[in-house]
C-alpha cells in the first residue's frame, strides 16, 4: 500500500448533508462523533465544506427541490470521493418513496458507494458503513495519484 | 556641470516652462514642453547629486525680485480673500504684509550673505521632488484629457493647470536651496499659491471652498514665518538658517524654531490642520499626487528636518514628536472608516507625515535617519498610489472603494501596480517598512518616560495601517468566476508614470543600503552620531539588523516557487461554496428559498459601529490645538 | 559564519512544519482525552495533509495557489529568522506577509464565508499585532536588543523579568491557533457560523499548503515562547509546551466570543499588563 493510499484510509473528511430527512438519522450520525463512539480516532472529521470533504454522508430522500443542491455539493467535492447513503429514506425513499415531491433514494441523483439502511440507522451501523467505505477506498488500489 | 548652473536650472527652468505652457494653447506643444522639462529636471537632479554642495549669493537683483514678488503675492491673496468673502484669508494676508514690509524696509533685516545653500538634505529633496514630481506631471497629461472629457469642458483649461503644476516644482526646488528665512518664506507662499489655485481648478463651489480652507491654513504658516523672522533677527541679528542654527540656543531662538514648527504643521497637515488636506481631495488627482502626498507636503517635514539638529534634547522637540505620534495614530484609525479611495490615501499621507514628524521630534541620529528613509519611500509610494487611484477613478467612473471590488480582473495592469504600491507601503522587504522598523527602534531607544507613550501610539497606528491597507488590497482581488475580461486601455503617459515610479520604488527598496550609505547617513552624520551601518546590502544598527537582500531573495523565491507550483498543479476553477445553491458557472449567483436568483454580494469592512469618525475628528482638532499651545509654552518651561 | 550552527538553524527552520504538525497531533489527542474520547493518532495531521495533496486540484482562481504557497513560504522565512536568531520585529513583519497572503487568498474567491472569515482574520490581526509589538519592545527595554541573539546574550531568564509579555504572547497564541474564545475566523468547530471561514475555498493541495503554513506558524510562535527561559532550553521548551497546553485548556473551557470582545480583551489586558510590568521594572531599576 502506498503512502497516499494509507493517508486516504487514515484521514476521511465527511460532509454531512440532510436531504429532507426527519433528522432521526442525522442525530445518529452526530452521535457517532460523540465521545461514546468517537469516530475521530479513525481520522474522520465532520468538515462542513464540500471542497475539503472526501465522503458525502446523505440522509433523507432526494426530492425535486433539493436534488439540485445535492448534485451541486457532490460536484464541488474533488476526487477521490465517496457517497454514503444513511437511513432507509436515503437508500430507497423509505416510507416516503411514493410521495409527490419525492424522486426516490439519493442514488437517483448522485452515485452511491455504500448504503446503510435503518430507520433510524444506529451509530454502530453507520460506523460499519464508513469502515466499508474505507475498505472500498483501499480496494481501489489502481486509483491514480495526483502529483 | 557645476552646482550653480544646476540649481539655476532646477529653479528657473520650471518657471520658464510654466509660462510657456500658460501661453501655448496647443496640447501637443504643451506636452512637448512638459516632456522636455521633465527630462532636464531629472537629469539635473541626478547631476546635482554628483556635483555636491555649495553656498552662494545669486545677486541683489534676485533678492529684490523675491521681495517684490512676495508683496505682489500677498496682495493677490488679499484680493482673493476680499472677492471670496473670506475674512481669515484677508486678515492673515494683512498680518503678513504689514510686518513683512516693516521688516524689509525699516528694519532692513532681510539681507543675507549666503542666500542659497545646497547640502545633502537639499539634494535628497531635489531628487524626490524632481523624479516623483516629473512622473506626476507626465501622468497629468493623460489624466487631464480624460478629466476634461468627463466634465464636458468646451475650452480646455490645461494651460492654467500645467502653469501651476510646473510653478510648484520650481517653488519646491527653490525652497530646499534657500538659506535666507525670507526666501524660504517666499517659496513657501508660492507653494501655498499653487495649492490654492490647483485645488480650485475645476471652479465648483466645493472646490473654491476647500481651496480657501487650504489657503488660510497655509497663511497661518506664512504669519508664523514672518514672526520668526522678527524674533530671529532680534535674537542673532540675522535671518540666515545657518546662523540661526549655529547660535547657542536661547529662548528667542526656541521661539523661532517653534514658529517654524507651527508653519511645518500647517503645510504637512498635522493636527489641528488636517482638514485642508482632506478637503483638497476634490482637486483633480494629479494635484493630490503632486502636492498632497509626495511633494508639497514634504515642505513641512523638510522644515522640521532642517531645524531638528538645533533643538535636540529640548521640550520643544518632544512636543513635535508627540504631535507626530498622535497624528499618526488617529489618522490611521480614521482611514479605516473611509470609503472614498482618495480619502483613505489622504489620511494615510497625513499619518505617515506624522510618523516622520515623530521621528524628527525624537531627534536622535537613528530617528533622523528613519525620518529621511520614511520621507523618501513615502513620497515615491504615495505618489504612485494616488496616480493609480486616479486612473481607476477615470476608468470605472467611481471614487467609492466599494466599486473597486474585483478590479484585478477588470483593470489588471493598473491594479497590479496598485497592489504592488500598497504592499510597498506596509510590508517588508520594501523600504517603507525598513523606515518604520528603524523608527520603532529609534523610538524604543529613547528614555522610558518619553519613549513609552510614543511607542504605544506607534504600535496602535501600525496595526491600524496594516488593517486598512490589507483589507483594501484583498478587496481588489475578489474575482467572480469566469469574469469576462475586457482589454484594458492604459495610455502611454499613464504607463510611463506608473511603471517608472513602481520601478523606482522597487529598485530603491532593494538598494536601500545604497540609499542609506550614500545619502541618508551622510546627512545624518553632519549633525548627529551615526548609529547605522550598511554591511552586505543590509542595515545594521548595532543592537539589531535588517538583512535586506536575503529577504528580497527569499520573497522572490517564495513567489516564484508558488507561481511554478500553481502552474504545474493547476486545477479546475470551481464555483465558490454557497451551501449548494450555486446557480450558474459564470456569475456567482445562488437560489434563495423563494426560488429567485440572487447575486452573491460581498462588501468591505469599515467598522462603522466601532469607530466614531466625528468624535475622532473633534478630538484631533482639540488635541492638536492643545499641542500647538504646548509648542509655545515649551519655550518658557 | 559557523557552519555547524548554520546547518542546525537551517534544518530546524525547515523542520518547523513537521514540529508543528506533531504539535497539532498532540493538540487533537489531548483535546480528545479532555473530552473522554480516544482521539486520533499523533501523526494524524500528516495523514490529513498527504490526503489533501492527493485530491484532484480545485482552485478558486489562478492567484489562489500562489498565495497559499506564499502563506507557507513566508511562514518558513519567519521560522528561519527565528532559528537564525534574528530581529523579532522582522519575524513579526514577515509573519504579517504570510497572514496577508492567506487573507487575500480568502478574499480572492467571491464566497461569503471565505470573505467573512477573511474580514474576521483582519480583525484578529488588528487585535494581536499592537500588543505583540509592545511585548517585543518590552523585551528590547530589558535586553537592549530586538534580536533573539540579544535575549541569549542577556542571560537571565525573561520569565522572571517580563511575565506580562509571556501572558500577552499566550493570548496571541490562542488567537493564532484559532482556539476558543478567539476562534472567530476559521476554527474547526465553527461550521454553523462560518463553514470553514477563512479556509472555505481552499481545497486539495492549496489546503495542504495552508495547513503546513499553520503548523509552521504554530511551531515558530512556540519557539519564541521558549525564549522566556534561555539559560536552560529544556525549561524553555517546557514553558512553551505549558503555554500550549494552557491554550488547549482554555479552548475546551470557553465558548467562542465576538470579535469586538476579542479586540477589547486583547488590547486592554495586553496593554495594561505590559505597562504595569514595565513600570515595575523601571521602579525597580532594572530598565
Amino acid at each position: 500500500m502506498t503512502l497516499m493510499q494509507k493517508a486516504r484510509l487514515k484521514s476521511l473528511w465527511v460532509l454531512h448533508f440532510d436531504c429532507g430527512s426527519c433528522n432521526g438519522c442525522d442525530i445518529e450520525v452526530l452521535a457517532a462523533l460523540t465521545p461514546k463512539f468517537d469516530v475521530e480516532r479513525f481520522g474522520i472529521v465532520n468538515i462542513g465544506d464540500p471542497k475539503q470533504a472526501d465522503v458525502l454522508v446523505v440522509t433523507g430522500p432526494a426530492n425535486r427541490r433539493n436534488q439540485r443542491v445535492l448534485r451541486n455539493l457532490y460536484e464541488q467535492m474533488p476526487e477521490p470521493k465517496l457517497v454514503i447513503a444513511v437511513g432507509t429514506c436515503a437508500c430507497t425513499g423509505g416510507v416516503f418513496h411514493n410521495c409527490p415531491n419525492i424522486i426516490g433514494g439519493v442514488d437517483k441523483v448522485v452515485p452511491v458507494d455504500v448504503y446503510v439502511p435503518g430507520c433510524a440507522a444506529r451509530p454502530e451501523q453507520i460506523i460499519d458503513g464508513v469502515v466499508l467505505a474505507i475498505k472500498k477506498l483501499a480496494g481501489e488500489a489502481p486509483e491514480e495519484d495526483e502529483g | 556641470m557645476n552646482t550653480e548652473t544646476l540649481i539655476a536650472v532646477n529653479i528657473g527652468l520650471p518657471i520658464v516652462s510654466a509660462l510657456a505652457s500658460l501661453l501655448l494653447g496647443d496640447r501637443r506643444e504643451r506636452a512637448g514642453v512638459v516632456y522636455v522639462t521633465v527630462a532636464v529636471l531629472v537629469a539635473s537632479s541626478l547631476l546635482l547629486y554628483g556635483a555636491g554642495g555649495l553656498e552662494l549669493n545669486p545677486g541683489d537683483v534676485f533678492g529684490t525680485a523675491v521681495v517684490a514678488l512676495d508683496f505682489a503675492l500677498l496682495i493677490y491673496f488679499m484680493y482673493q480673500g476680499y472677492v471670496n468673502r473670506s475674512w481669515q484669508v484677508l486678515a492673515l494676508s494683512l498680518a503678513q504684509l504689514i510686518p513683512a514690509a516693516y521688516f524689509e524696509f525699516i528694519v532692513e533685516g532681510a539681507h543675507v550673505e549666503k542666500i542659497l545653500v545646497v547640502d545633502g538634505l537639499s539634494i535628497l529633496l531635489t531628487l524626490i521632488i524632481n523624479i516623483v514630481g516629473s512622473m506626476v506631471v507626465i501622468y497629468a497629461l493623460s489624466y487631464m484629457d480624460e478629466h476634461e472629457h468627463h466634465l464636458y469642458l468646451e475650452r480646455s483649461r490645461q494651460s492654467r493647470f500645467f502653469f501651476y503644476m510646473l510653478l510648484l516644482l520650481a517653488a519646491m526646488n527653490g525652497l530646499v536651496y534657500s538659506n535666507s528665512l525670507y526666501w524660504v518664506y517666499f517659496f513657501w507662499e508660492v507653494t501655498t499659491l499653487c495649492c490654492y489655485e490647483l485645488i480650485r481648478h475645476d471652479g465648483t463651489e466645493e472646490a473654491q471652498r476647500n481651496a480657501l480652507l487650504a489657503l488660510w491654513m497655509g497663511l497661518i504658516g506664512g504669519v508664523a514665518f514672518v514672526a520668526a523672522m522678527f524674533v530671529g533677527y532680534s535674537a542673532v541679528n540675522s535671518i540666515a538658517l545657518t546662523e540661526l542654527m549655529a547660535a547657542p540656543l536661547s529662548q528667542g531662538l526656541l521661539l523661532v524654531f517653534a514658529l517654524a514648527a507651527l508653519a511645518a504643521f500647517t503645510k504637512s497637515a498635522q493636527f489641528p490642520f488636517h482638514s485642508w488636506l482632506m478637503g483638497a481631495m476634490v482637486a483633480p488627482t494629479p494635484v493630490s499626487a503632486l502636492l498632497h502626498s509626495s511633494t508639497m507636503v514634504n515642505a513641512g517635514v523638510y522644515m522640521l528636518l532642517r531645524i531638528a539638529p538645533a533643538i535636540q534634547d529640548t521640550a520643544l522637540s518632544y512636543v513635535v514628536a508627540f504631535m507626530g505620534a498622535v497624528t499618526f495614530t488617529v489618522t490611521s484609525v480614521l482611514a479605516i472608516r473611509q470609503r472614498v479611495s482618495k480619502r483613505i490615501l489622504a489620511f494615510s499621507t497625513i499619518g505617515n507625515l506624522g510618523l516622520i514628524t515623530l521621528c524628527v521630534g525624537v531627534n536622535t541620529g537613528l530617528s533622523y535617519s528613519a525620518a529621511l528613509t520614511l520621507l523618501t519611500f513615502h513620497s515615491v509610494a504615495k505618489g504612485l498610489l494616488f496616480m493609480g487611484a486616479g486612473v481607476v477613478e477615470n476608468k470605472i467612473g467611481s471614487k467609492d472603494v466599494e466599486d473597486w471590488e474585483g478590479l484585478l480582473g477588470r483593470l489588471p495592469l493598473t491594479t497590479a501596480v496598485m497592489i504592488a504600491g500598497m504592499a510597498s507601503m506596509f510590508l517588508p522587504p520594501f523600504g517603507m517598512l525598513l523606515g518604520k522598523w528603524v523608527a520603532v527602534d529609534a523610538v524604543a531607544s529613547t528614555p522610558l518616560l518619553y519613549g513609552l507613550p510614543l511607542v504605544f501610539l506607534v504600535v496602535l497606528g501600525s496595526g491600524a495601517t496594516t488593517f486598512y491597507y490589507a483589507k483594501w488590497l484583498g478587496y481588489l482581488t475578489v474575482l467572480p468566476n469566469g469574469a469576462k475580461r475586457t482589454p484594458e486601455r492604459l495610455e502611454t503617459p499613464y504607463r510611463v508614470a506608473l511603471y517608472t515610479l513602481l520601478g523606482v520604488d522597487v529598485l530603491v527598496s532593494v538598494g536601500a543600503a545604497l540609499l542609506l550609505s550614500n545619502m541618508v547617513n551622510p546627512i545624518t552624520a553632519a549633525s548627529y552620531t551615526l548609529q547605522m551601518s550598511t554591511p552586505m546590502g543590509g542595515v545594521d544598527l548595532g543592537f539589531t539588523s535588517f538583512p535586506v537582500l536575503p529577504l528580497w531573495a527569499a520573497g522572490a523565491a517564495v513567489l516564484l516557487t508558488g507561481s511554478w507550483l500553481a502552474k504545474s498543479k493547476g486545477g479546475a476553477v470551481a464555483t465558490p461554496y454557497l451551501g449548494g445553491e450555486n446557480v450558474a458557472d459564470r456569475e456567482v449567483t445562488f437560489m434563495t428559498t423563494a426560488d429567485s436568483e440572487v447575486a452573491a454580494n460581498v462588501s468591505g469592512l469599515f467598522l462603522a459601529s466601532s469607530i466614531d469618525e466625528k468624535w475622532l475628528d473633534r478630538l484631533a482638532v482639540y488635541l492638536g490645538t492643545a499641542i500647538i499651545v504646548a509648542l509655545f509654552v515649551a519655550e518658557v518651561v | 559564519m559557523d557552519y555547524p550552527e548554520t546547518l542546525i538553524s537551517a534544518t530546524l527552520a525547515l523542520a518547523t512544519p513537521l514540529i508543528g504538525g506533531l504539535l497539532m497531533g498532540v493538540d487533537r489527542k489531548l483535546t480528545a482525552r479532555m473530552q473522554e474520547r480516544v482521539g486520533p493518532p499523533l501523526v494524524q495531521p500528516f495523514y490529513d495533509a498527504i490526503k489533501l495533496w492527493g485530491k484532484a486540484p480545485m482552485i478558486a482562481s489562478g492567484l489562489q495557489p500562489v498565495l497559499a504557497f506564499g502563506y507557507l513560504g513566508f511562514a518558513l522565512v519567519a521560522a528561519g529568522l527565528v532559528t537564525f536568531r534574528q530581529d523579532l520585529l522582522l519575524v513579526f513583519f514577515v509573519t504579517g506577509i504570510a497572514d496577508i497572503c492567506l487573507t487575500v487568498a480568502a478574499f480572492n474567491a467571491k464566497s461569503p464565508y471565505s470573505f467573512l472569515g477573511g474580514r474576521r482574520e483582519f480583525l484578529a490581526m488588528l487585535s494581536y499585532e499592537p500588543v505583540m509589538l509592545l511585548a517585543y519592545v518590552a523585551i528590547f527595554l530589558v535586553t537592549g536588543s530586538f534580536t533573539i541573539r540579544g535575549i541569549y546574550e542577556y542571560g537571565a531568564p525573561l520569565l522572571l523579568v517580563l511575565p506580562a509579555a509571556l501572558v500577552t504572547l499566550m493570548i496571541v497564541l490562542v488567537i493564532e491557533m484559532k482556539k476558543s474564545p478567539f476562534d472567530v475566523s476559521g476554527s474547526g468547530h465553527a461550521h454553523q457560523e462560518l463553514v470553514r471561514g477563512v479556509f472555505t475555498e481552499f481545497s486539495g493541495y492549496t489546503m495542504a499548503l495552508v495547513e503546513l503554513g499553520h503548523w509552521t506558524k504554530l511551531a515558530t510562535t512556540l519557539m519564541i515562547l521558549s525564549l522566556f527561559w534561555v539559560p536552560n532550553p529544556v525549561i524553555g521548551a517546557a514553558i512553551s509546551l505549558a503555554m500550549f497546553f494552557a491554550a488547549l485548556m482554555v479552548d475546551n473551557l470557553y465558548p467562542r466570543l465576538t470579535w469586538q470582545r476579542m479586540l477589547r480583551t486583547t488590547w486592554t489586558v495586553g496593554f495594561a499588563l505590559i505597562l504595569v510590568n514595565v513600570a515595575a521594572l523601571a521602579a525597580g531599576g532594572v530598565i
